[in-house]
């Protein structure tokens, strides 16, 4: 079968185009980020201890490690819309990251004294609000990463879909950091985790089936 | 190409033309040969939809080669969907030497599955036979049979994905 008619056919639709540039995608999500938080502070999210939790180990350590984890996301999953880029190292270094956060978070936690109740530190009735809290700042992030990924052109959309989905997660609780009043490790631990895992795992399911090419 | 980014009608055919032609020669070492111009044709739509993505400092040939083998894995993802009805025994035929480097091609990855499944896909989607005589001729019940094309082609895509290729 000659190809020569469909080669006709799209050399007649040739329209000029606007070259993909991971500089300008990266600036977008920057905009979209401080719009987001701009939108929170003016609507009162700033918890009022701000200033004693910034004296505090943990808050570092989360504000830290998010931050680390949405830039490795972001930034794997704007290369990984060029064909000849693979996320999965990326991805690695995510997951180096996580482990690293969570053995640093157990340190700070090993360093405080007092007995506590693992049910009251836990304290779930907060944390699932947190949880819900997390998933739905990391919305705008993710619908953003998600119509960045369907104009790309990635040739791995679940590793892409991993890498967008953390990012986005990473996003959504480091902006809830601002007005989460819970510093204790294990409930960040915890609660942030199944958040954050909530949106990549959906991100993961849904972002190939929307972005195949 | 970058040419054509700028909306170059005429170096546009020219190097969908080249790749074209490429393209072919790499479907036939990879694919069946009743799926090589599919493979061709969408993979050519491929390069046009997503033309933008290209950067001219990166060079043609990896990102065509990147997109090929996309195509590649999703077809190997699609014969998993697909019942292939077997043939006449006699049928003319022109040339077999890209049919023969292609099951060369699939017989080395089928070395990479467990005996069940490469036998089984051996049967059916590369020799013809139904799911009932493979299930006959291997003792594997017709469920099983299926299974295990289902998950042996799975496991194909993940190892090409990872970076097995056939050259």
């Amino acid at each position: 079968m000659s190809t020569d008619p469909l080669i006709g056919r799209l050399t007649a639709e040739l329209q000029p185009v606007r070259r993909q540039s991971p500089r300008r995608a990266a600036l977008i999500l920057a905009v979209l980020c401080v719009t987001e938080i701009i939108v929170l502070l003016s609507l009162g999210w700033m918890r009022p201890d701000m200033p004693r939790a910034m004296g505090m180990p943990s808050f570092w350590w989360k504000t830290a490690s998010l931050t680390v984890i949405m830039m490795i996301g972001a930034t794997t999953t704007l290369r990984s819309l060029n064909p000849i880029r693979s996320p999965r190292p990326g991805l690695r270094a995510l997951g180096y990251v996580v482990l690293a956060a969570l053995a640093a978070g157990w340190m700070i936690d090993a360093a405080q004294v007092g007995p506590i109740v693992l049910w009251r530190r836990l304290d779930p009735v907060h944390g699932l609000r947190c949880a819900r809290k997390i998933i739905e700042l990391s919305l705008p992030v993710a619908l953003a990463l998600g119509v960045l990924v369907r104009r790309g052109a990635s040739v791995d959309p679940r590793g892409t879909a991993w890498a967008a989905g953390s990012a986005a997660a990473a996003w959504g609780a480091l902006a809830f950091v601002m007005a989460c009043p819970f510093d204790d490790p294990l409930y960040v631990a915890v609660w942030y985790s199944l958040g954050c895992g909530v949106v990549s795992l959906v991100t993961r399911l849904a972002l190939p089936l929307l972005t195949r090419w | 190409m970058a040419a054509a980014q700028n909306g170059d009608a005429d170096a546009y055919r020219h190097v969908l033309g080249e790749a074209s032609a490429w393209l072919r020669r790499y479907f036939q070492r990879r694919l069946p040969p009743s799926m090589v111009d599919d493979a061709v044709q969408d993979t050519l739509l491929a390069v046009h939809e997503k033309r933008h993505t290209f950067d001219p400092a990166q060079g043609f040939a990896p990102w065509i080669a990147a997109i090929a083998r996309y195509k590649w894995i999703d077809r190997l993802r699609a014969m998993r969907r697909v019942d292939m009805t077997s043939l006449d025994d006699e049928l003319p035929v022109m040339d077999h030497e890209n049919a023969v480097t292609a099951a060369h091609a699939l017989e080395r990855l089928l070395t990479l599955l467990k005996p069940a499944q490469a036998e089984v896909i051996r049967l059916v989607k590369l020799q013809g036979f139904s799911i009932e005589e493979a299930a006959r001729r291997t003792g594997q019940s017709a469920a099983l049979v299926k299974v295990n094309i289902h998950r042996g082609l799975g496991r194909l895509s993940d190892v090409v994905m990872r970076g097995a290729d056939v050259d």
